[in-house]
């Protein structure tokens, strides 16, 4: 076992307790005779030229949760608000919303002093908190996210090992809340990218890396799913309430699946490996020029610009340098990958 | 105070001048580093998803350098960090591939043992040079400038590592520009993405991403967005002219590295820091 590097408490989380953002403090923000004010997305697009806000105050009880505001207002204050919910056990996934900025989910989520809460980003309103999910959804079974078998059934019960279940089994909790929907940047720019985005992909994970599955994933992730396009923010591990590590345990082995079924459309990562194996470390002209060719020099004022200001070196990029020490870059290379490109 | 140093790809290349600022404004705190003899890259992002099993063996090495000199390792770039700190988790819960990696390792007379501790410079400024120092240290406070922090996501998520339930809480930059004299100022961007990792195959998404934000930095009166990372440095500065065009409005947003920002308060002259060398001009006034 290897010893543990020590670690200094403090900056990296400079600002959590200030704030008080740790799952204890935010308990211990109310008592039983608060008030808490709730700041309410109201829209509803048939009737409504914009959205509104309306602000309602609910009393505190003890463990109280967003969905218990929820509740309260539509049935005790007489409202008409539109929101959607079932199991309230953190398990349907459906009552997912933002609660000042962060998506969680209802049933789950202590209450704030003061929230404003509203609908899921990334889906269109169907009314107040209630978002449409079928553009979702078909984003979903666009990536056929089924169980395919080249091998037949074995019969029941299949003989299926743990480790050889490992790789999915956290993809295998995703609930489908859509929270990591919303919460994701790529997701948010719309059609300027085919990106499936996080959810979607945590479907396609679950059976990609099911030992069982004999479909190609690799090229579903990269030709439907645009994988690449993820900027790994890491948004939607940081809203997942299952926690999921979306980045880690279902995108990037995605990334690995496209990569080993279609190297050459893979070409960011292509080109990046080559680069990392031929110099030991990243010349970034040389990798844009690698992936995008002479595309790389569309803008050739701006091109000068940079080699003024000494951030491209022309030289260094065509004719290449070595770390001086690549041998032994080159030997890790070769240990881990053989001949593989 | 002694640390192994390890500026990454960018800073020697794209960022030189971040590189530049580091060893001097290091060597102005006190600080001694011992660059790593061939700092390799860490894998980005790419490396890592395509072959966890490679990222894990040329990140142990550059620890394993780290851990023979004795020395806590220090980078300048985000997901640098990011990198070490995960390969770190993986070889401390995961024995059998800390032996696999430190089988190839012995070829070149290393073992990695698992103790060097990771950090950042904007960490070393708070944990080891500490605030008390830091301050001392400030001769021209920045006052009267307002400063806009882009985090960057690999030095506040995942939560795993960071322990936010709300990364947004980040309050790190903020401390320090209190320390240099500077005004810390709100706006939609402090701990958003900039796109860099999609950017060599599709800079659009960076281009729509970050444009807004320093937007948002420019309307709430930011005369300057300070970033611990030089992969988000790369999109803020040289991108941003792309983001005008897209925006349709002009940016103009200087965009400072961390180092820089704190040299400028130890009383380093500008050109000393690399300044020239971005695209968008540094031009601040500070009283």
């Amino acid at each position: 076992m290897a010893e543990r590097p020590q670690i200094l408490a403090g900056a990296r989380n400079l600002g959590r307790d200030e704030t008080g953002d740790s799952p204890a403090a935010r308990l211990a923000r109310l008592r039983e005779g608060d008030t808490v004010t709730a700041r309410l997305f109201r829209f509803d697009p048939t009737a409504d030229a914009a959205p509104r806000f309306e602000t309602y105050r609910v009393p505190y009880t003890k463990w109280m949760r967003v969905l218990e505001v929820l509740t309260y207002v539509s049935e005790d204050l007489g409202g008409d608000l539109a929101h959607r919910w079932f199991c309230a056990n953190r398990m349907c996934g459906t009552c997912a919303v933002r609660v000042n900025g962060r998506e969680v989910l209802a049933c789950w989520e202590p209450v704030e002093p003061e929230m404003t809460i509203e609908p899921l980003r990334n889906a269109p309103i169907v009314r107040d908190l209630v978002i449409d999910r079928s553009g979702y959804e078909r984003r979903v079974l666009d990536l056929t996210p089924w169980l395919e078998r080249r091998e037949p059934y074995a019969g029941f019960p299949e003989p299926l090992a743990h480790p050889a279940m490992a790789p999915a089994d956290k993809a295998l909790d995703c609930i489908s809340c859509m929270c990591c929907f919303s919460a994701c940047p790529v997701v948010g720019l719309g059609d300027e990218t085919n990106f499936a985005g996080p959810a979607p992909l945590v479907q396609l994970a679950r059976v990609a890396l099911d030992p069982r599955d004999g479909i190609d994933r690799g090229r579903i992730a990269l030709e439907r799913g645009a994988v690449f396009d993820c900027v790994s923010c890491y948004k939607c591990e940081e809203v997942c309430p299952v926690s999921i590590p979306i980045v880690t345990g279902a995108i990037e082995p995605l990334k690995a699946l496209a990569f080993k079924s279609m190297a050459r459309k893979s070409r960011h990562a292509r080109v990046f490996l080559a680069i990392v194996r031929a110099r030991g470390r990243i010349d970034p002209s040389a990798l844009i020029l690698g992936v995008q060719r002479l595309a790389a020099l569309r803008h050739p004022l701006r091109v000068l610009k940079l080699w003024r200001r000494g951030k491209i070196d022309p030289l260094k990029t065509l004719f290449g340098f070595r770390l001086p020490d690549i041998a032994q870059i080159r030997q890790v290379f070769a240990a881990v990958r053989g001949g593989r490109p | 105070m002694r640390f192994a140093y390890y500026p990454g790809c960018s800073a020697q290349s794209t960022c030189k001048e971040l590189n530049a600022a580091t060893h001097v404004v290091a060597a102005n705190l006190g600080l001694e580093l011992i660059e790593l003899p061939s700092a390799g890259c860490t894998g980005s992002r790419e490396l890592r998803a395509i072959d966890p099993d490679l990222f894990l063996a040329l990140n142990a090495r550059l620890l394993a350098l780290a851990e023979a000199n004795g020395l806590p390792l220090m980078t300048v770039c985000n997901t640098c960090t990011l990198n070490f700190l995960d390969v770190n988790k993986i070889l401390a819960e995961e024995p059998e591939r800390l032996a696999a990696v430190n089988a190839i390792l012995a070829k070149q007379g290393l073992h990695y043992r698992g103790t060097t501790r990771v950090s950042h410079f904007l960490w070393v400024l708070l944990e080891d040079i500490g605030e008390a120092r830091l301050r001392e240290r400030v001769v021209r406070r920045l006052a009267g400038l307002r400063v806009a922090a882009f985090y960057g996501c690999h030095i506040t998520r995942p939560p795993a590592h960071f322990g936010f339930v709300d990364s947004r809480n980040a309050r790190s930059i903020e401390r320090i520009n209190e320390i240099l004299g500077c005004e810390s100022i709100d706006y939609s961007g402090r701990t958003e993405c900039c796109g860099f990792h999609t950017a060599a195959h599709e800079e659009k998404i960076a281009i729509k991403l970050t444009g807004r934000h320093i937007k948002s930095a420019r309307d709430n009166g930011a005369a300057a967005i300070v970033t611990p990372c030089p992969l988000c440095h790369t999109v803020l500065d040289t991108f941003q002219d792309q983001m005008e065009r897209d925006l349709g409005t002009k940016l103009g947003m200087p965009i400072l590295h961390l180092p820089q920002l704190v040299g400028l308060a130890i009383g380093l002259p500008p050109a000393q820091l690399g300044v020239a060398h971005h695209m968008v001009p540094v031009d601040l006034a500070f009283s």
